[in-house]
């Protein structure tokens, strides 16, 4: 599995390579400019960003030095793992303004929901691939994998974490839809969805979440802080115009947000700053590593490599698109970082380890199965 | 590697006809993530191209802000509904971060015309450093008109500064009750992080004592909020929503202003505490502890020179006596040494002992404040004239243990459920309690001392007030209560106090009328301990009794009066009226002044007249 094989390096993706780089630029700009002028403490956020972004190139090598396989033969215990560390979180974890828990592990925040979403991408596509025979599941069958999500969705539920926990179920759904189902099931499952909303309005969602979203539907009624969140990352976006006020131009003092909210606005100074212009630039940059993960799943050589790459693009696509929407006042606030572009290490790591995952699957392409 | 290589084998290739599918599935994703690609650049456009000069202007020249609006705090009134506390306007001044481009210059300019301190000024910057910019700063509470006007004026000169008009306490019987109902304070950062819910911002008005702590939730309501366009002078352009605030419930107390004011105003030069209860109830008419706090010294927190000149002040303002003075019962506990023997059948009303002074007992002779003795007693005198010796006989018969029993039945030793905060329980003595405590065999002299309410008997005013409560409403042990009714901004009742019965006291209904018996004689007989609190036109019965401060014999010798105030022994006087048919019983204690009779029971009496006024028509006074 170690084997040197001289055509790894042939079929290297140096362009992802490339494009890693470029982002990682967009991101360090886009905070140092998030932070100017205000010298704080400490080591400032852009470095602590590039730190991620070192370590995280060094897990991609890790991952593209292994065959991807290894995943499914050890995606069991590493399942358990990640559940357990959801419990620790859980009891007894650290709270950041009520929402996402982590455990301190001194030089570095671990928040156990991160890479659970990659896990379940690990599970779901291992477990799809092992057990697909072609004449598509039923319902029973997908009892299985709809434990295996609702078990760490609960958990994160509980921390509580809406926007994760609504991450499995997005991705849950994505990769669900790409492998074969028995039409029965599929009518099933969607009228189970539909009847459940109302209940999860009812019963499951807290009442600030349940204003979230009224919030979203009615963003002038809403008292204090979220809406009026909305309303700046709106004035943000909107005053960059077509060309943007420049690089460290944007007027800061709108986005004094509370420090939790800091990560997830930073496409509003990108906007702000670069204008439509800049931010169709940025969209496209940022989409063409969502194509082009597709087309990595396209040309897998086996099902586990399609299902992984499926999952890793849901997983990235998803929380993109609800961050760009909720900056720019389409959805209700929910704590979703822009992946690779908020700073974070937790989520930094786990989706770098996802592209990790989507560059082996690509390089592997070529190699017949022994 | 053969664990990866069996995996290796499950895993299902791909074959022509699933690729075909695979990719046509590709593909739909890949159009639908166009199309949400799309709609953000929609969007985008939509803000940025469309309405993208309307919100440069937004974020250059106008501002948006949220302003909060205070919730008009509920009242608190008396049993009949009479307003004692209300709120008034008041005026802040405020300063925005955001709006200031010159912070030290107008600070500096602040500090002059508020004729403050500039440390003041900059520690509450410091504290609220971890808000957002754009939130005002509380510099200075409740400025005075002359300063208002200069502030209103000076506008254009103190950018960043502004005044914000909010409800505030209004006093409207001054320091009426001060340690019942408490006062307000600005949140602090201790208790946001405490509080689970949000509902609390720097400067937010919080109970930090009392009523007004304990029932916070019901009296603040719900605040209200604004959104505005300011222009960059932080002037408002217009307001884009509003929410109006909710008023907080109003609170209605079963205290009567009048017998209020009666008890503070008799205590005045005093400390100590008058508690007044309605004996069918457990209803407090009065709760007054001496000396009141002077509430206006809390409004923005106490300074600590205050705070200290408070603590080392010998009559302990800051203590409510009432359910947190613990001193000896003194003869009123004589009340149990009677119901213990009679319970017992170790005396009957006929049953005799010889009082010449003192008891000899135990080595040791016990004095009897009548050193000329009482002669031959028996119980209803004993009671009216309060004769140690009497009570050292029965005492010493029923035993320690026995005599603590029947006190805990009448709710000595045990808080009484009053819903206050740091309510003490008092003590009563135990054989075991000595031994667990002091590691020491209980001496039966010591039980001659517990007998007539000296030793380690401990007891507050309102325990004693309820007791003598029980003893007259036919044994009923209440809660007492201080909320008569929680009233919504309407005036609709939402809740209504009923009487809480907590338990009974032992004996018969028989045994305490022949205590009461000799209660009414203490007032209204000549040689009666409470003479002076006997009233024209009602029956009162009471009973006095003395708190020992200091044992030692050295000091006993000294005439009182001569005494310092610290040496001197407490004051009790507990009685109820209409004897008849009581309705309401007083507890009287005064420190270190001396006999129950001659200080106590006129305050009774004080409260007891203003009670009956207008109740039954007076005669004229003799």
């Amino acid at each position: 599995m170690l084997r040197f094989d001289r055509r790894l390096i042939q079929h290297f993706d140096w362009i992802i390579l490339l494009w890693l780089a470029l982002i990682a630029t967009m991101c360090l700009m886009n905070l140092y400019s998030a932070i100017y002028p205000d010298k704080p403490a400490g080591t400032p956020v852009y470095i602590k960003q590039l730190y991620y972004f070192i370590m995280g190139m060094g897990l991609v090598l890790a991952i593209i030095s292994v065959d991807y396989r290894i995943f499914m033969a050890w995606n069991y215990p590493m399942y358990g793992i990640i559940c357990l560390l959801l419990l620790y979180a859980l009891i007894f974890g650290n709270t950041q303004s009520g929402a996402q828990r982590w455990i301190n592990l001194g030089f570095f925040n671990l928040q156990p929901s991160e890479p659970a979403k990659l896990m379940l991408v690990i599970t779901l596509a291992s477990y799809y691939s092992r057990k697909d025979t072609g004449k598509g599941f039923t319902l029973k069958e997908l009892g299985i994998p709809i434990a295996l999500t609702l078990f760490p969705f609960l958990l994160i539920l509980k921390q509580p974490d809406l926007g994760t926990a609504l991450m499995l179920g997005f991705i849950f759904v994505s990769m669900t839809l790409f492998v074969k189902l028995k039409w029965q099931t599929l009518n099933i499952l969607l009228g189970v969805c539909a009847s459940l909303i109302p209940i999860a309005w009812k019963f499951i969602l807290k009442p600030y979440q349940r204003q979230r979203i009224e919030t979203f539907l009615n963003p002038e009624a809403d008292p204090l802080k979220s809406g009026y969140h909305i309303m700046q990352s709106k004035i943000a976006v909107g005053s960059g115009l077509t060309f943007g006020k420049g690089y460290l131009e944007g007027t800061q003092g709108h986005l004094d947000f509370l420090p939790e909210r800091h990560t997830d606005f930073a496409f509003s100074i990108w906007a702000e700053e670069f204008g439509f212009v800049g931010s169709v630039l940025f969209l496209s940059i940022y989409f063409f590593l969502i194509l082009w993960g597709l087309n990595s799943a396209v040309s897998s050589r086996d099902k586990f490599g399609t299902l992984l790459c499926i999952g890793v693009v849901s997983l990235i696509f998803w929380q993109a698109f609800i961050n760009l929407a909720m900056v720019m006042g389409m959805l209700p606030v929910v704590g979703m970082p822009l992946p690779l572009f908020s700073y974070g290490g937790s989520s930094l790591l786990t989706t770098m380890a996802g592209i990790g995952i989507l560059i082996s699957v690509r390089m592997r392409r070529y190699q017949v199965p022994s | 590697m053969p664990r990866i290589r069996r995996a290796v084998e499950k895993i299902h290739k791909i074959d022509e006809e699933e690729l075909i599918i695979l990719k046509k599935r590709v593909d739909i994703a890949t159009t639908l993530i166009i199309i949400f690609i799309a709609l953000l650049i929609a969007r985008l456009w939509f803000l940025q191209i469309k309405k993208g000069e309307e919100y440069v202007k937004l974020s250059e020249n106008n501002r948006i802000r949220v302003q909060q609006i205070q919730a008009p705090r509920g009242n608190i009134l008396d049993r009949f509904g009479r307003v004692i506390i209300t709120n008034r306007p008041y005026f802040n001044l405020v300063w925005t971060k955001e709006d200031a481009p010159n912070p030290d210059e107008v600070i500096k300019r602040l500090a002059l015309i508020l004729n403050e301190d500039i440390s003041n000024l900059l520690t509450s910057i410091r504290e609220a450093s971890g808000q957002p910019r754009y939130m005002p700063i509380l510099l200075k509470e409740d400025i005075d008109w002359k300063t208002l006007v200069y502030i209103e004026n000076h506008h254009f000169d103190l950018p960043g500064v502004r005044v914000e008009a909010v409800p505030s306490r209004d006093y409207l019987y001054g320091n009426m009750a001060s340690h019942l109902i408490g006062y307000l304070g600005q949140v602090s950062r201790e208790e946001l992080d405490n509080l689970k819910n949000s509902k609390y911002q720097g400067g937010d008005p919080i109970g930090k004592m009392g009523i007004e702590k304990l029932f916070e939730k019901q009296l603040r309501g719900e605040k209200g909020y604004r959104y505005l366009e300011v222009d960059v002078l932080g002037f408002e352009q217009q307001i884009l929503q509003h929410q109006d605030p909710l008023p907080g419930d109003d609170l209605q107390l079963t205290i009567d202003i009048d017998l209020q004011l009666t008890a503070e105003k008799a205590m005045e030069g005093f400390g100590g505490a008058v508690v007044a209860m309605e004996v069918n109830t457990g209803k407090l008419l009065a709760l007054a502890s001496a000396p009141p706090l002077q509430l206006e010294e809390f409004i923005g927190g106490i300074s600590t020179k205050v705070w200290q000149e408070h603590l080392n002040d010998p009559l302990h303002p800051l203590i409510d006596k009432t359910i947190q003075g613990q001193y000896p019962p003194g003869s009123t506990y004589k009340i149990i040494t009677a119901l213990a023997g009679l319970t017992e059948k170790i005396i009957t009303p006929q049953t005799v002992f010889y009082c010449n002074g003192g008891l000899n007992i135990y080595n040791r002779r016990y004095g009897c404040w009548k050193s000329a003795g009482h002669g031959a007693i028996s119980l209803q005198r004993a009671l009216s004239e309060s004769c140690d010796v009497y009570f050292y006989q029965v005492g010493q018969r029923v035993g320690v243990d026995r005599l603590a029993a029947y006190a805990e039945s009448l709710g000595l030793g045990q808080k009484t459920g009053i819903d206050l905060e740091h309510e003490k329980p008092g003590l009563t003595p135990t054989s075991a309690w000595k031994k667990m405590k002091k590691n020491e065999p209980w001496q039966d002299g010591e039980t001659l001392s517990v007998a007539i309410g000296q030793g380690f008997n401990l007891a507050t005013p309102l325990q004693i007030c309820r007791m003598t409560a029980a003893l007259v409403n036919g044994g009923k042990l209440y809660k007492p209560q201080i909320i008569e009714a929680i009233k919504d901004p309407e005036g609709a009742t939402l809740e209504k106090a009923q009487p809480d019965l907590l338990g009974s006291v032992y004996g018969s209904e028989q045994d305490r009328k022949l205590i009461i018996k000799g209660l009414i004689d203490a007032v209204n007989t000549r040689h009666g301990t409470a003479g002076s609190a006997k009233m024209s036109t009602i029956t009162v019965g009471g009973k006095t009794g003395t708190a020992q401060v200091v044992r030692m014999s050295k000091f006993r010798s000294i005439p009182e009066a001569q005494l310092p105030r610290k040496y001197k022994d407490h004051a009790w006087f507990t009685c109820f009226a209409p004897a008849e048919k009581p309705e309401i019983a007083v507890t009287v204690l005064v420190e270190h002044s001396g006999h129950g009779g001659s200080v106590a029971a006129p305050i009774a009496k004080q409260v007891l007249e203003e009670y009956f006024k207008g109740k039954i028509p007076r005669e004229t006074a003799e």
